[in-house]
């Protein structure tokens, strides 16, 4: 009797831990460098990176050609990475700079309130790993290494 | 068998001491002038990236005084490579250092 009550009591706590550890997603409704609306409910069921960066901040320009490869190479397991700019930006340079890089995943004009939703640490550039739920399973501060890919998004493409 | 006693604590000894040289010879610390790191929220890329590289040991990045001090193991990874890796997240490594064994 004894081992069933541990094992029960065990099998609680778990699922406990992980209850507090998995987050729902905060609903997000932003506007794009295209004036449209981005609903971050509109996503359910992919797999989203919400990629908090702007044009100032070095480390965010260099990872984002790597971004536009994972949108193109994923988008058919279901990935949806979505760009969120951090102030200070204007509409005219965020579009020339994505021009440029052929960026191919909706741009959304954020402000610090927005990152705060998500993270409230002082990082640039942050990604959010949201998985097909609305969950929130990963904050990855800095920039996105192909490990971490192989690691924490991958496997939630399965 | 005290006499051998003595030479195997020597040999021991010996040994011992061998690799504590070839850990320190293979110990390196560089400071690299990081230029354009203004942006301190930008700068945790240049510490991740350098402790994701394989021979990095320590790594202290200062955006106030533009500079990362990294401690690595010259056999796995060059100064070369370090300033390469910190290219790659988008700020310049400068040419000029300085380098203490």
């Amino acid at each position: 009797m004894k081992p069933i009550l541990c094992l029960a009591l065990v099998l609680t706590a778990a699922t406990f831990v992980q209850a507090q550890t998995i987050q729902k997603a905060p609903s997000l409704s932003l506007r794009d460098i295209r004036g449209h609306v981005v609903r971050l409910s509109d996503y359910k069921g992919k797999v989203v990176l919400l990629n908090f960066w702007a044009t100032w901040c070095p480390p965010c320009r260099a990872e984002m050609p790597d971004l536009v490869k994972m949108q193109r190479e994923y988008r058919s397991l279901g990935l949806q990475v979505i760009g969120i700019t951090y102030p200070p930006e204007t509409v005219r340079g965020v579009q020339r700079f994505t021009r440029q890089l052929r960026v191919n995943y909706p741009i959304a004009l954020g402000t610090k309130e927005t990152k705060s939703l998500f993270d409230e640490s002082e990082t640039l550039p942050l990604t959010i790993v949201i998985d097909r739920e609305g969950n929130i399973r990963d904050r990855i501060e800095g920039i996105l290494l192909p490990e971490e890919f192989e690691q924490k998004i991958k496997p939630l493409l399965k | 068998m005290k006499k051998k006693q003595f030479v195997s604590t020597i040999v021991m000894a010996f040994v011992l001491a061998l690799g504590a040289v070839g850990v320190s010879a293979a110990t390196r610390k560089s400071t690299i002038r990081v230029e354009g790191m203004h942006c301190k929220m930008c700068s945790a890329s240049v510490t991740k990236a350098l402790k994701a590289t394989v021979g990095v040991e320590k790594v202290e990045v200062s955006a106030e005084k533009g500079e990362a001090v990294i401690q690595y193991d010259d056999e796995k990874v060059t100064e070369a490579k370090l300033r390469e890796v910190i290219n790659g997240t988008g700020f310049k490594a400068v040419e000029e250092k300085s380098d203490t064994k």
